[in-house]
């Protein structure tokens, strides 16, 4: 019984706070931007416009839902849900703790503890494209079929590179497993950045095509495509796309503190309290977070075939040669 | 024809990742910026005697209007949003105006009305703001309209030194 109810408020704390992320990441944006372009942002719903998401989603919750002539119907409803409903699945493997002990009951900080959770992560980022492409095919228009056709190329592309790399960090760790990836660098030298700095920053770049932000949002590249994908999805399933990518980014985001910065591990602190772990592990991710906004604000989009070059031509050979020295150095230090 | 000559990259900088760190500490310091958004209801636009605003019609210091409906501002309004009824009164200027309206949806903020005005009583105010919910109340009447002398006595002393200016220019053609 009490494995059952420690299950549930896992899994209800863990989803709430994605989906809150999501709705702070959408205020974030906005804010953040505004204010690299000395501006105020939204500022008129509650104090500091902390309520504008709450106001974004009434809104969006009235608006009229369009349907547009010559759509597929079934799969244009339930493509906003084939790309959201991944990344809230792939948030059930991050560790974001170590093991808590509360009222004598000890819990291990994540709400599933896959043995080929990193595997089970990667199949859920494949899957999330499933969304795109079948939003942009089912809207019946040019340029939602463009935005998709190039989300399934980038996503090929740059998959491999994202899938390499952190093949790296699994050849350190010797596991599929996130928890024991995360144990692995329980000490501060220990973390994986060190050792694999190449490897970071290529899951980095790879990261930010692979769930289709700034310098490398193809799919939805407004002025060539209007909106891409969603241009034809309006009210709560455009709303629905959106949720899928922050939920998406915040995966990510926690994925790279976890392979590379030692996931909830204190610097010089070896044996912090869990919840001071908790807190580390999500000041990491709210960087990598602000990292998200910060490039969208910063670099201009790339071009298609610049996109495509920097990823078969620069990204994966280095990947490739990355894994090869790292899995050569594990062998001969190995004997 | 122009020839460009393009630079020649360095290994830095095909290498993208310093200059995307560069630009990156670019916004970064512009983070910490003051906004320069006027946050405008609350703080309101610099106005002056040259803002050219909705026209308003004057009162005399007696409590009359100064408007002796002659029309001249109806024939020169080229929106044609100034109607004008007058009728005759006792009083030294004989004529007033019954019913004065501006249509503020028509007016377009010229300033002829204010130039063709030959008893100083219609000027431009310093009001901009203009929002209702129907037509009909965008209409304005004389009620909506009338301010007193002393509330546009800077624009009028404004038209008043500008005009003068023309009047004492010795290359008037």
């Amino acid at each position: 019984m009490t494995e059952i109810v420690i299950w549930v408020v896992k899994v209800v704390v863990v989803w709430g706070a994605l989906l809150t992320t999501a709705a702070i990441m959408s205020l974030a944006e906005r804010k953040v931007s505004a204010w690299m372009q000395y501006r105020y942002g939204p500022n008129r719903v509650g104090p500091f416009g902390v309520l504008q998401p709450v106001a974004d989603g009434i809104k969006f919750i009235m608006k009229e839902e369009l349907v547009p002539a010559g759509a597929n119907r079934l799969l244009f409803r339930i493509a906003p849900a084939l790309s959201a409903a991944p990344a809230m699945l792939a948030v059930a493997v991050i560790p974001f703790g170590y093991t808590a002990v509360i009222a004598g009951h000890e819990i291990t900080l994540s709400v599933a503890d896959l043995d080929i959770g990193i595997l089970y992560i990667l199949a859920l980022g494949g899957l999330g494209v499933y969304g795109v492409i079948l939003g942009g095919w089912a809207s019946n228009s040019k340029y939602s079929l463009l935005g998709g056709l190039r989300a399934s190329a980038q996503m090929i592309s740059y998959e491999l590179t994202l899938m390499l790399s952190i093949m790296a960090v699994v050849l350190m760790a010797g596991s599929l497993d996130l928890r024991q990836i995360i144990e692995g660098q329980r000490a501060f030298l220990d973390w994986n950045i060190f050792y694999q700095p190449l490897a970071f920053v290529l899951f980095t770049i790879a990261m930010f095509a692979e769930t289709n932000r700034h310098p490398f949002d193809f799919a939805e590249c407004e002025p060539e495509l209007v909106g891409g994908f969603h241009t034809e999805y309006s009210s709560m399933r455009f709303a629905l796309f959106f949720l899928g990518e922050y939920c998406a980014m915040t995966v990510m985001a926690a994925l790279n503190t976890t392979l590379f910065w030692g996931g909830p591990s204190v610097p010089f602190w070896p044996d912090a309290p869990w919840y001071v772990g908790v807190v580390a592990f999500i000041v990491k991710t709210s960087f990598f977070l602000f990292l998200f906004i910060w490039v969208r604000w910063t670099l201009p989009r790339l071009r298609f075939d610049q996109l495509m070059r920097l990823g078969w031509q620069a990204l994966l050979p280095l990947a490739l040669a990355n894994v090869m020295v790292t899995g050569a150095v594990i062998a001969l230090t190995a004997n | 024809m122009v020839i460009l000559q393009r630079k020649e990259l360095t290994l830095a900088e095909r290498l993208y990742l310093p200059e995307i760190l560069r630009g990156l500490s670019i916004t970064f310091r512009k983070f910490f910026k003051k906004a320069i958004t006027r946050q405008y209801p609350e703080e309101p636009l610099p106005k002056d005697e040259v803002t050219r605003g909705q026209p308003r019609l004057v009162v005399k210091d007696d409590g009359h209007l100064a408007c002796v409906s002659c029309g001249l501002c109806e024939a020169a309004c080229p929106a044609y949003a100034i109607t004008i009824d007058g009728h005759e009164v006792d009083r030294p200027i004989e004529r007033e105006p019954e019913r004065f309206e501006i249509d503020m949806l028509r007016c377009i903020l010229c300033g002829f009305c204010e130039e063709a005005c030959p008893k100083d009583a219609i000027f431009m105010s310093d009001e901009l703001e203009l929002a209702d919910l129907t037509r009909a109340e965008l209409v304005y009447g004389i009620d909506k309209l009338k301010r007193p002398r002393s509330a546009l006595q800077k624009r009028i002393d404004y038209v008043y030194r500008i005009n003068d200016r023309w009047r004492n220019s010795s290359s008037t053609p």
